[in-house]
C-alpha cells in the first residue's frame, strides 16, 4: 500500500524508491532464511520461508517489470508492476467504486487496484501451482509425526493394560511416573498432531475416496412382485442363524421390542389406534337411525344411544356403526312382541 | 393380567422365537383355579359388548316393560362365565384370592419380597 501511496506523486521517484525496496527486501528476506535455517526447523518456519521465497520471485519479477517498462509512460507502470497486467475492465470497475465512495478517491482506488493484483496473483500462484510445495511439505509433516503419537498412545495403552492385568503386582509409584511421561509426551505429540490435521484438512490432495451420491432414481423397479413363502423361510433361517445372544441390557431390550414385549419409547398413546375418521363422523350420527321408527319410545331411546356414542372418545366410528347396528337386529327380532304390545 | 395373557398365549400357540437364546418360558399357570380364572376373563371379554346393550335395554324407563323382561332372560340364557362379577383379581404369581395389590397385581407376600430385594421400582420402605 506504501508503494501505490507513493507512485501516484511521482513515478521516477517512485520507481527509484522501489528499485531500491526491490533490491533490499530480497536480501533481507536472504538473511531471514538463514536465520531461520539455523533454529529448529517448524512447520510455521517453513511457511514463513516459503512465503519469502515466493515474496521474492515477485520482488525479482517486479524488478523485471520494472527495468522492461521503465520507459513507459505513467498510467500503466502503476498497474503493469508487478509484470502481470490487470483487466481493464476491473481497473474501470475499480475506478467507479472509488468514485463512489465518499472519502479520498485516489488512495480509495490504488487499494482497490492493490487488493485486484494480490487476488491475481494468488490464482496465478495456483495455476502454477506454487502452493503444492506447501501442501507436500504438510503432508510430509503429518505422516512423519503420526508414527510418535501413535506409539505414545499404544504404549500407554500398554501400560494401562498391565496396571489393569497385575493391578497389585507392579508398583503403582513407577508405573504412575512413566505413565504421566508417557501421556505427556502422547499429548504434547496429539496436539502436534491435530495442529497438523486441521492444517491438512483445508490443504491437500484429493484422494477420490468418496462420490458424490447419484441424483438418479434408484433402479428400484425390481419386479420382485411377492416374496415367495422359500424366500421368507430362508429369511427367517438366515435371521435365526445370524442372532446371537444379547451381549448386554441394551441388547436385550432391543430384543424385547422388536418382539412387542416392550413399548416403544417415547410411549405414543396412540399405538396400535389408527382412526382417520373426522371428528363430525364420530357425533353426528343420525344418519344411521334410518331403520328406526320415526316416533315411540324405541326412538327416544336410540337417541339417547346416539348421544352418549357421540360423547365416547374410546370407541371407533367402526364399532359405534356396529353398536347401533346391532339395536337394530335387537329390535327387528322383537318386532312381534312390540307390536303385540 | 399380562403374565396370564402371556402364558394364555404361550399354551395356545407355541411360537417359536427366532432368537437361539434358551429364555425361561413358563408353559403352566400356577394352579387350576387360575386357569379357570384366566378362562372366565377370556369369556367375559368376549361378552362384553353383548351384556353391554342387553343391560342397557334392561336398565331403562324408557322401553316398554316387556321388552325389558325378555331382555332379563336373554341374558340369563348367556353363559355363567362371561359376566365380569366371576372374576377373582388373583396374584399373578401365586394365585392368591385374597391379599392382592391391584397396581402390581401380585399377593402381598410376594410383594413384601420383591420389594425388599428391591426389584420393584419405586417402592421403599416407609419411615416417618
Amino acid at each position: 500500500k506504501d508503494k501505490s501511496a507513493a507512485s501516484k506523486d511521482s513515478t521516477h521517484e517512485g520507481a527509484a524508491k522501489r528499485q531500491e525496496d526491490g533490491a533490499e527486501t530480497p536480501k533481507q528476506q536472504l538473511l531471514d532464511i538463514i536465520g531461520t535455517m539455523k533454529v529448529e526447523v517448524s512447520y510455521r518456519k517453513k511457511l514463513q520461508q516459503l512465503k519469502a521465497s515466493e515474496s521474492k520471485k515477485q520482488a525479482m519479477k517486479k524488478l523485471e517489470g520494472l527495468g522492461s517498462e521503465g520507459s513507459v509512460p505513467q498510467g500503466i507502470t502503476e498497474d503493469t508492476q508487478r509484470g502481470k497486467p490487470l483487466n481493464p475492465e476491473l481497473v474501470k470497475a475499480a475506478s467507479a467504486v472509488a468514485s463512489s465512495l465518499p472519502h479520498n478517491k485516489k488512495q480509495t482506488e490504488s487499494e482497490l487496484l492493490a487488493q485486484l493484483r494480490r487476488h491475481e496473483e494468488t490464482t496465478d500462484k495456483q495455476k502454477k501451482g506454487g502452493t503444492i510445495n506447501i501442501r507436500n511439505v504438510i503432508s510430509e509433516m503429518t505422516v512423519k509425526r503420526q508414527s510418535p503419537a501413535q506409539r505414545g498412545a499404544r504404549i500407554s495403552g500398554r501400560i494401562s493394560l498391565q496396571l489393569d492385568e497385575d493391578g497389585q503386582r507392579i508398583r503403582p509409584e513407577r508405573l504412575s511416573a512413566r505413565s504421566m511421561e508417557s501421556r505427556r509426551c502422547c499429548e504434547i505429540l496429539n496436539i502436534g498432531f491435530l495442529f497438523f490435521v486441521y492444517r491438512s484438512l483445508k490443504v491437500g490432495k484429493r484422494l477420490n475416496i468418496f462420490t458424490k451420491a447419484s441424483t438418479e432414481p434408484e433402479h428400484a423397479l425390481k419386479t420382485v412382485s411377492s416374496p415367495t413363502i422359500w424366500d421368507l423361510e430362508f429369511a427367517k433361517e438366515v435371521a435365526a442363524v445370524t442372532a446371537q445372544p444379547p451381549r448386554n441390557g441394551f441388547e436385550e431390550m432391543i430384543q424385547w421390542t422388536k418382539e412387542g414385549i416392550l413399548w416403544e419409547f417415547p410411549i405414543d398413546n396412540e399405538v396400535g389406534m389408527e382412526d382417520d375418521a373426522e371428528f363430525h363422523e364420530h357425533i353426528f350420527l343420525e344418519k344411521h337411525l334410518e331403520g328406526f321408527p320415526r316416533e315411540g319410545p324405541i326412538r327416544h331411546f336410540m337417541e339417547l344411544v346416539i348421544c352418549g356414542l357421540s360423547k365416547n372418545p374410546y370407541l371407533s366410528v367402526k364399532q359405534k356403526v356396529e353398536h347401533i347396528e346391532w339395536f337394530q337386529k335387537y329390535f327387528e327380532e322383537k318386532k312381534e312382541l312390540l307390536q303385540e304390545i | 393380567m399380562a403374565m396370564a395373557a402371556v402364558c394364555w398365549a404361550v399354551r395356545a400357540v407355541r411360537q417359536v422365537l427366532p432368537s437361539p437364546c434358551p429364555r425361561q418360558v413358563r408353559s403352566y399357570y400356577v394352579d387350576w383355579r387360575m386357569l379357570r380364572d384366566v378362562k372366565r376373563r377370556k369369556m367375559a371379554y368376549e361378552h362384553a359388548d353383548e351384556r353391554l346393550r342387553i343391560n342397557a335395554i334392561r336398565k331403562n324407563s324408557i322401553l316398554p316393560k316387556e321388552l325389558q323382561e325378555v331382555a332379563d332372560k336373554e341374558i340369563a340364557a348367556l353363559p355363567r362365565d362371561s359376566c365380569p362379577v366371576r372374576i377373582r383379581n388373583r396374584c399373578v404369581l401365586t394365585s392368591r384370592p385374597r391379599g392382592v395389590k391391584r397396581r402390581w397385581r401380585v399377593s402381598r407376600i410376594v410383594f413384601r419380597h420383591f420389594a425388599d430385594h428391591a426389584q420393584m421400582s419405586g417402592v421403599q420402605r416407609a419411615m416417618w
